[in-house]
């Protein structure tokens, strides 16, 4: 997007007061999408996203400006005001940089350049419909959106390095809404990934359909949740949310650093039960949340949070790494130009234990088979989490009978973490199209998990018996 | 930029959006100017300052609706994305109801939106202020010993719109923020307090030492909390809990929701839904108010709106689209791509929080709430959340890892009290309020 003399200049401004590293993060998205509402195509759109942040780190201190100007005058602008957060420093010796392109991990399997033809999308959109609607005649309404976007960044760091990734992404996401005299009940069911809607051949419109309808018509019957502590199993794929909020984000290298995280200082320590192990990968090819490189320039990778039970490492973006005195795990993430880089998860799971999923149900006296998530939310330093069920069943005797609907799980991660009794041996990373919030910056991840068996937690129905 | 530059800009793109075959066009330029510093103890630990725009125009083919957002506003590059636009646009469906609004105009009065004391502020004092907060902090309480950080952030903004119809107007806009986040350590436990205040006037905001002093209290009031047996009790939403419940209800008054289905207040127009202090308004007109503009964001102009009148449902916020759907008029809560609130508020009581709280002889009180998981289809609610134990009028003891559940439609119905704390840092805000019965879910 930049020509690299002027990256090169753009750096030396931006240190001109001194600083310990600087980065150029030029980005161009384009995104397009259609939307189907009341069985037709209700809308278009497209976006384009442009511009370019600069950022300076002197110690644990971060200057950022960015521009969607492109003019040389407008990007000199940008570099000054990042370099502000220098400005107490003498200034440094004029410094040369030398960029290098560096290769990229070839992650995504494709290099397009522009979306398909809009028919193609449409058509995908209009078959979820015909399927949801033919599912069952309660259902009453079908909404569904398809997006296609290319994100290209192109990171040049005052240590010489130049990057540049192509990032595909697709999503489609269908909502069913079940009505039946007063009652209503909706489902909710989407996938997608670094990818072209391609994708969707596997993984069909009416695959997705049927399950938002099903899901839909089966919350129409189901009761109220109940309230209060019980066992709970959960479903593998989705429930990896409960990972990503109940151990994750407490993983994370900023919170770390800072000591707001109650994982602070603990890598070593026994933090779960011993069945628990925790991956983040950064390097799963196509998947959502995966990254040839991370938004700082450094491959995606596979890291190793939790191992039988003891933590062995954080997540780690540049800034906070340099700090700790750790490497990058290729976790420096951004929702756009617009913002600094913060240490994220990618596509967060849980290998497979040795348990069946029969054997988990089966031991079951009185729980909550939590099926699939809606999201959920952690506070950092205690650990208190929230998660959403979007499909549950009670267990009775060991076995799966009636459906339940508004349940919430509330607990303490570590807390939880330590209470996994089982662990089944079908992992799989989930279908859907997950997003983290953070900081006020959304970023696509993927999580993933077998079946699993906690022995107490709290569920946050209405029944109370 | 100024306000005529911004109108020039939108201008230009309803004219290409008509050349490159559109029926009818309408742009919307937002330009702003921001500014945040985070400090941490002792250290500026982000300065951050940057000017950037975006270009959002909504093209109509003879019923057939598409938008396109952009930040590259070079002349080339609008004019190739409203192109493919109007290409994109074949496939849309075309609907009768999608065109630009009858009539466009802007509230007339003076709303007082831009303080020259936050454009032309001195970034040092800005500063200064978050370094202050640190130290306050810290000296609030002892067992307060590190923080995820206290910001300072403000925002300068253009806003203009132009369409096709003839219509072109702008205003320009401030806003700033003070917040701190403390962390606190007692027996080996962190919690994380968490206050800040906002408004469109510097004067507005509150001081920093009544930031610190509510988010120090926040960050260590809940050591030695319990899980509190399951049970059903009145709960009384503390304000900024209380907010993000009617943030909440918004969705089933969005009409957008209410067309397809996704609002358990759909087909209740009229109904006596809530208790009698159930007032909720929506107006966009209230000065120097954060969720104030003169028109919204397709050109209409922005209004009172009472959407609970003493419980009855009266009426369901509309852009143009869902209004002529539905049979009603526009509300001016248009956000340019779909529904949003301006200043939505629960009508304040007459007494104080700590009053209610007196008045509650044994229930819990929510001070922070995580999660989202509302149905807007069924009004099923539930949030995990932490606070206190009440007993004989008095906070007993803390609590958390709890949640509160319960369905709309009953909360409103058994609203019994609402204090006087109203204030308007967002656009969404409300009293604190007492529900009179919802289950608390723990042990």
């Amino acid at each position: 997007m930049l020509d690299q003399d002027l990256l090169n200049r753009l750096l030396m401004r931006a240190l001109r007061h001194g600083g310990d590293f600087a980065d150029v993060f030029c980005e161009r998205r384009r995104s397009y999408a259609f939307r189907l509402q009341d069985g037709k195509i209700h809308e278009g759109s497209s976006a384009i996203t442009q511009g370019v942040g600069i950022r300076v780190v002197l110690g644990e201190s971060a200057g950022y400006a960015y521009s969607d100007d492109l003019s040389i005058d407008a990007l000199m602008r940008a570099a000054d005001a990042a370099s502000l957060v220098a400005r107490t420093l003498p200034s440094g010796d004029e410094m040369t940089i030398a960029l290098k392109d560096v290769d990229v991990p070839r992650l995504y399997d494709e290099e397009r350049q522009s979306h398909a033809p809009a028919s193609q999308y449409v058509a995908l959109l209009s078959r979820a419909d015909v399927t949801a609607r033919k599912y069952d005649p309660r259902i009453t309404s079908v909404n569904a959106q398809i997006t296609d976007e290319l994100q290209d960044v192109w990171i040049a760091s005052s240590d010489g390095r130049f990057v540049h990734d192509h990032r595909p992404m697709v999503t489609l996401g269908v909502q069913a809404v079940a009505t039946s005299n007063r009652e209503r009940g909706s489902g909710y069911v989407g996938d997608g990934g670094r990818t072209s809607i391609v994708f969707y051949e596997t993984s069909t419109p009416e695959t997705l359909a049927s399950d938002a309808a099903r899901i839909a018509t089966t919350n129409l019957e189901a009761i109220p949740a109940p309230a209060g502590e019980m066992e709970m199993v959960v479903g593998s794929g989705g429930g990896g949310v409960l990972l990503h909020e109940a151990v994750g984000h407490g993983l994370e290298s900023d919170f770390n650093r800072r000591g707001t995280s109650l994982y602070s200082g603990r890598v070593g320590e026994r933090v779960a039960s011993e069945l628990v192990t925790i991956y983040d990968d950064g390097d799963i090819p196509d998947a959502r949340g995966s990254v040839a490189v991370d938004d700082e320039g450094v491959p995606g990778q596979h890291k190793v949070l939790v191992e039988n039970g003891v933590l062995r490492g954080y997540m780690q973006d540049t800034l906070n790494a340099r700090l700790m005195g750790a490497q990058p795990t290729g976790s420096g993430r951004r929702q756009s130009f617009r913002f600094l880089p913060q240490p994220r998860m990618c596509n967060t799971y849980m290998p497979d234990g040795t348990s069946s999923v029969d054997e988990i149900i089966a031991s079951t006296k009185r729980g909550l088979y939590a099926k699939s998530f809606a999201g959920g939310q952690v506070e950092i330093s205690k650990g208190d989490f929230v998660f959403m069920v979007a499909e549950g069943y009670l267990i009775e005797d060991g076995k799966v009978t009636r459906p339940v609907k508004n349940a919430t799980i509330v607990g303490n991660g570590p807390d939880v973490m330590t209470k996994v009794t089982a662990v089944g041996n079908d992992s799989r990373l989930s279908r859907g199209h997950y997003t983290c919030g953070k900081g006020g910056q959304h970023v696509p991840v993927g999580v993933g998990m077998p079946t699993v068996k906690i022995a107490s937690v709290t569920v946050g129905g209405t029944q109370n018996d | 930029m100024t306000e005529r530059e911004a109108m020039e800009i939108a201008g230009e793109a309803v004219t290409a959006a008509k050349q490159a075959g559109a029926s009818e066009a309408e742009a919307t330029l937002s330009q702003a100017r921001r500014f945040h510093v985070e400090a941490r103890d002792k250290t500026i630990s982000k300065l951050e300052q940057s000017t950037g725009a975006t270009l959002h125009v909504r093209l109509f083919l003879d019923g057939r609706r598409v938008t396109v957002s952009t930040s590259d506003l070079t002349r080339e590059s609008v004019q190739r994305a409203l192109n493919a636009a109007v290409e994109q646009a074949r496939e849309v469906a075309p609907d009768p109801l999608a065109t630009l609004p009858d009539t466009c105009s802007r509230f007339e009065g003076d709303l007082r939106l831009f303080d020259s004391a936050i454009a032309q502020r001195d970034d040092a004092l800005k500063v200064d202020d978050v370094l202050a907060l640190e130290k306050m902090i810290r000296d609030a309480d002892a067992r307060v010993v590190n923080s995820s950080g206290s910001h300072y952030n403000d925002a300068s903004s253009v806003n203009a719109l132009a369409n096709s119809s003839g219509f072109s107007a702008a205003y320009t806009a401030t806003r700033a923020s003070l917040s701190s986040a403390p962390v606190a350590q007692h027996d080996g436990v962190k919690r994380t307090g968490h206050y800040g205040t906002a408004g469109r006037f510097l004067r507005d905001l509150e001081s920093a030492s009544e930031v610190s002093r509510v988010a120090a209290r926040r960050a260590v009031e809940l050591f030695g909390a319990r899980k509190p047996e399951t049970a059903r009790l009145p709960v009384i939403f503390e304000r900024d809990v209380a907010a993000a419940v009617l943030d909440d209800l918004f969705s089933a008054v969005n009409a957008g929701n209410v067309a397809i289905g996704n609002s358990w207040l759909a087909g209740r127009l009229g109904e006596r839904i809530g208790s009698d202090l159930v007032t909720i308004v929506d107006d966009g007109t209230l000065p120097e108010k954060l969720g104030s503009s003169p028109f919204d964001g397709e050109g209409v102009a922005t209004r009172r709106t009472p959407v609970f009148e003493r419980g009855t449902l009266r009426s369901f916020l509309f852009d143009t689209y869902y209004a002529r759907k539905l049979g009603e008029q526009s509300t001016g809560n248009s956000n340019g791509g779909g529904i949003g609130p301006n200043n939505l508020y629960l009508e304040p009581g007459t007494q104080t929080l700590d009053e209610l709280i007196a008045a509650t002889p044994r229930g819990v009180i929510v001070l922070d709430t995580i999660g989202f998981a509302t149905e807007h289809a069924t009004g099923n609610y539930s949030r995990g959340a932490r606070g206190f134990m009440i007993e004989n009028g008095e906070l007993s003891y803390p609590i958390d890892e709890f949640t509160v559940a319960g369905n709309f439609a009953d909360m409103l119905a058994a609203m019994d009290a609402v204090a006087n704390d109203l204030r308007f840092d967002s656009a969404v805000v409300s009293p604190s309020f007492r529900i009179a019965e919802m289950t608390i879910s723990g042990s």
